[in-house]
């Protein structure tokens, strides 16, 4: 078990990490989700031990990892540029940490042949790693990283330079290796929602340098404990309407009044946050809202919306066409939005729904 | 944790502190006492060395014909190293020949190029003068009057060192980004106008580096004078290093050399950095 | 019309300055192959037409009459240059390193001063360090030795292979060294194992320049050797002084300057891919 502490580190006057305690447990894959600059990678080359955190612990099942410099600590970590070896042979590089560990040559290369192979690279090993696509010089690193069979695996974002397709098979190609692999905490970090709450047994929450939620994919999903949790977790982005209680009624910014009845609940009087994902919009309603913009990928069409002078997002499962400029009239199922108090923290309503 | 990181920088380091500190704090001890043949060692006179030198007009003169020669050199090399990396930097057929010629004397021995110009300086058997004379100039005194002879070594500086400028401006000029040139040419901006107000703005900073380092090199002139003129006729291409050498070396003046050598290193130093702050200021502000 | 006449000036100016750059060498070239008749008869430069063909200044380089023998300062010359370039590039490399990937610090000194420390003997005029060089050699008993020659050059060559290896290693991606960490090598193993192998460009520029400003100095080897040792420059200048045979000389000169002047392909092919930039900047 790798367990992380407080830990806390400040680069160039930016807090990076602030108060991080995460634990990991042999044989579990944890994303971490945040957007850019979350504190994704500052976390991650602290536990590599490429920055010193300036508070905090680091231990591997009880073995305190800070004073052990990057070359002492059983890590592996693919990054988001393809770094390998220029110099070594695709076989030699994969090779490489075997040998730094004084495995016999013969027995490295079979391994790393092996490694290879289980990427799809069998038939490269003798070439360089400049003379191949963004997509295999990526798995070479992904091979050189798993052929040390180190106890903590780091990715780091390692699709993101990749197109799309190649992202996808690739994604699906590490995960049934990683599936083969037991005992390894593996560490993946993405800015992506989706891609976090398909992978990970477990998913981490990170903005701004903090942990802000940590818990199964369901459970974030369903219930973000806050509106940055909310934010990080929800793509495309989720709605964020101002709702004000009082004791002669309730009104929502931009829809008007509101009855208990269509919240599905009754609040305290106070100022809310009603934090709506867009799918919860749907076609067809009361409110007139005008086209600002629509995308359609896959089978699936986002809308970007003008409700009252606030922006809003709709996502519809068919393909549809709206005219840029339209007026369209939409309904909102506030039923399904989560209430945020006036201090971002939710306001739970027995069960959560997705 | 990175302990061993002073095994990269220690070594070079203190081999450099060892070859140049402990000379450069010997010189400023020697810089007061009156070494000299007939009393070698250190005693210690005060500052009489430095009084004697403010009254040294030899001296000073040898200064301010240091700095307007390294000024005119290093101005001419830049605008003839500017203009040729412009003329080879593309459109021109058998350029990468042009290039290997162009960068060749900067390869070549300063001092023995400078006993083959002292050859081709000679009045009577050298090859310049008839060409002069075929061109209608005239034969000329080349080493043996004064302006003639400063105008010799300015010639030999250029053609020795402008391939440098030449060397560092061409790599400027290949590196820079193609899309300004289309911007200015689909405002159709003719070749002056880009040159005054893409090309040139751009090659700042490397121009900056460039004459920066020209300057630094420049204002040691010697081995050219020892050579080409031995700072004559009479004293009149005498250098600061050339006199400091004839003090040191030749007359083994060895507290007063320190002197005149340690007030050399300060003028430069001071002169350097203010003109390195001035070019900078320049550059920022364009 | 009007650009037919601005591509004529152009290939004129340009032509003008390769007959300034390459006359003071058919000029030794010529010269070369006179005898004492063919230099007194003034400027010619057409053997057989203007002058009567020697190889007397080419044999006495290697023995002949009017013996001037280069071949001692000719190797003295290489085994100095070399040695001082070698020790230079190793003792830079490895400082420019050290400098572009850990930090330093003493007192108020930082990576960025030390640097600039190591670069900043170049402003420093060879005749300042001439007299303490002198006295020292002296003191240690290396006055006209090349041991004290290769030290001094090292003065001269260490600030150069500095300058050049920091430029290049900081175009390095520091993810390569990181990588090395991680998988077990220790900063010296990763240096020796991962960023040497890679830094064949950098090598071969601060080389280069180390070969250059090495080979081509005068003034140290002038100031500090006598009898026992000379380099090349000093006893071709050495030539200058006597009752000048210049068709000796010329050969000389020409023997000195050839190797070097090779190097000008080098840096010309470095320049036109582009891989000067970096090290010039």
């Amino acid at each position: 078990m790798l367990e992380i502490r407080s830990l806390s580190l400040v680069q160039d006057g930016d807090t990076c990490l602030d108060d991080v305690s995460i634990r990991f447990e042999p044989g579990q894959l944890t994303t971490l989700l945040g957007r850019t600059l979350a504190g994704k990678t500052s976390l991650m080359r602290a536990i590599a031990g490429l920055v010193q955190p300036d508070a905090g612990s680091i231990a591997l099942d009880g073995t305190d990892w800070l004073g052990l410099p990057p070359w002492r600590r059983p890590v592996a970590m693919v990054t988001q540029q393809f770094i390998n070896y220029p110099h070594l042979s695709v076989l030699d590089n994969v090779a490489f940490p075997l040998l730094r560990r004084g495995v016999a040559r013969d027995e490295a290369r079979d391994r790393a042949r092996d490694m290879l192979g289980r990427v799809g690279l069998a038939d490269f090993t003798d070439r360089r790693p400049g003379r191949l696509s963004g997509g295999q010089q990526q798995r070479v690193a992904i091979a050189r990283a798993l052929v040390k069979k180190a106890p903590v695996l780091l990715l780091d974002e390692p699709f993101v330079n990749l197109d799309y397709k190649l992202r996808e098979g690739l994604r699906e190609e590490l995960i049934d290796i990683l599936t083969a692999e037991t005992g390894t905490m593996v560490v993946y970090a993405s800015t992506d929602p989706r891609e976090a709450l398909q992978m990970g047994d477990r998913v981490v929450l990170l903005s701004e340098g903090r942990v802000v939620q940590a818990g199964p994919p369901r459970t974030v999903y369903g219930a973000p404990v806050s509106v940055a949790a909310a934010q990080v977790v929800s793509d495309p982005p989720i709605n964020l309407l101002e709702l004000d209680v009082a004791e002669e009624g309730a009104e929502v910014t931009g829809l008007g009044a509101v009855t208990p009845a269509d919240l599905g609940r009754a609040l305290p009087p106070g100022r809310y946050t009603l934090g709506l994902r867009a799918h919860d919009l749907r076609l067809g309603g009361p409110h007139a809202a005008h086209v600002a913009l629509t995308e359609v990928s896959g089978s699936e069409t986002v809308t970007h919306l003008v409700l009252a002078g606030q922006n809003l997002v709709m996502l519809e499962r068919t393909v549809t066409e709206h005219a840029l400029g339209a007026t369209i009239g939409i309904g909102l199922d506030l039923t399904r939005a989560r209430v945020f108090d006036a201090t971002g923290t939710l306001v739970p309503n027995g069960a959560d729904h997705g | 944790m990175y302990r061993q990181k002073y095994l990269f920088l220690l070594p070079g380091l203190l081999v450099l502190v060892a070859i140049i500190l402990f000379p450069l704090l010997f010189t400023i001890r020697v810089s007061f006492s009156s070494w000299d043949v007939y009393n070698p060692g250190l005693n210690w006179i005060g500052g009489d060395n430095f009084t004697r030198l403010l009254a040294d007009s030899r001296y000073w003169q040898a200064l301010v014909r240091l700095s307007l020669l390294t000024l005119a050199t290093v101005t001419l090399q830049y605008v003839l190293g500017f203009g040729l990396a412009l003329l080879v930097w593309r459109d021109i057929a058998a350029r990468r020949l042009f290039r290997v010629l162009f960068l060749v004397p900067m390869m070549t021995t300063p001092v023995v190029m400078s006993v083959i110009w002292r050859t081709i300086f000679h009045e009577s058997l050298g090859p310049l003068n008839p060409i002069l004379d075929a061109l209608g100039i005239g034969a000329q005194p080349w080493l043996s009057q004064a302006g003639h002879a400063l105008a010799a070594v300015m010639i030999v500086e250029i053609w020795q060192w402008t391939p440098f400028m030449f060397l560092m401006l061409l790599a400027g000029l290949l590196s820079l980004p193609q899309e300004p040139y289309l911007a200015a040419r689909i405002d159709g901006a003719g070749p002056i106008r880009t040159f005054l107000s893409v090309t040139f703005p751009m090659m700042a900073a490397i121009s900056t580096g460039a004459i920066l380092i020209r300057l630094i090199e420049a204002s040691k002139l010697m081995e050219t004078i020892y050579v080409l003129t031995s700072g004559g006729p009479g004293t009149s291409t005498e250098t600061t290093s050339y006199y400091i050498y004839i003090r040191g070396m030749r007359d083994f003046q060895i507290g007063y050399s320190a002197a005149l050598s340690l007030t050399y290193l300060v003028v430069m130093i001071v002169s350097l950095t203010v003109i390195a702050k001035a070019l900078t200021r320049m550059v920022v502000k364009d | 019309m009007k650009h037919t006449s601005y591509l004529a000036l152009k290939y004129l100016v340009v032509l003008a300055w390769s007959a300034f750059v390459v006359f003071p060498f058919l000029w030794m070239l010529s010269t070369s192959f006179k005898s004492a008749n063919g230099v007194t008869g003034g400027a010619t430069w057409l053997p057989w037409l203007q002058y009567e063909p020697s190889t007397a200044g080419w044999s006495a380089l290697f023995g002949g009459p009017g013996g001037v023998n280069i071949l001692r300062p000719y190797l003295n010359s290489v085994i100095v240059t070399l040695s001082a370039s070698a020790l230079s590039l190793v003792l830079g490399t490895l400082a420019a390193y050290g400098l572009s990937r850990f930090t330093f610090r003493a007192g108020p000194v930082r990576n960025g001063d030390i640097t600039f420390f190591f670069i900043s003997q170049r402003i420093m005029p060879p005749i300042v360090l001439a007299i303490p060089f002198f006295l020292m050699l002296k003191t240690l008993g290396l006055l006209d030795t090349l041991t004290g020659l290769i030290l001094v050059y090292i003065a001269l060559l260490l600030p150069i292979a500095v300058w050049v290896m920091v430029d290049f290693f900081n175009s390095v991606p520091r993810g390569l060294d990181e990588m090395a960490w991680m998988d077990g090598c220790t900063p010296v193993v990763t240096f020796l194992r991962v960023i040497l192998p890679n830094a064949m460009p950098g090598l071969v520029v601060a080389g280069m320049f180390c070969l250059i400003f090495g080979w081509n100095d005068f003034f140290f080897a002038f100031t500090l050797t006598f009898t026992k040792v000379q380099l090349l420059p000093v006893s071709i200048v050495a030539l200058n002084s006597s009752v000048t045979p210049w068709w000796a000389l010329s050969a000389a000169a020409i023997v000195s300057v050839a190797p070097l002047a090779v190097l000008a392909f080098v840096v010309e092919r470095f320049l036109s891919r582009g891989g000067l930039a970096g090290a010039v900047r």
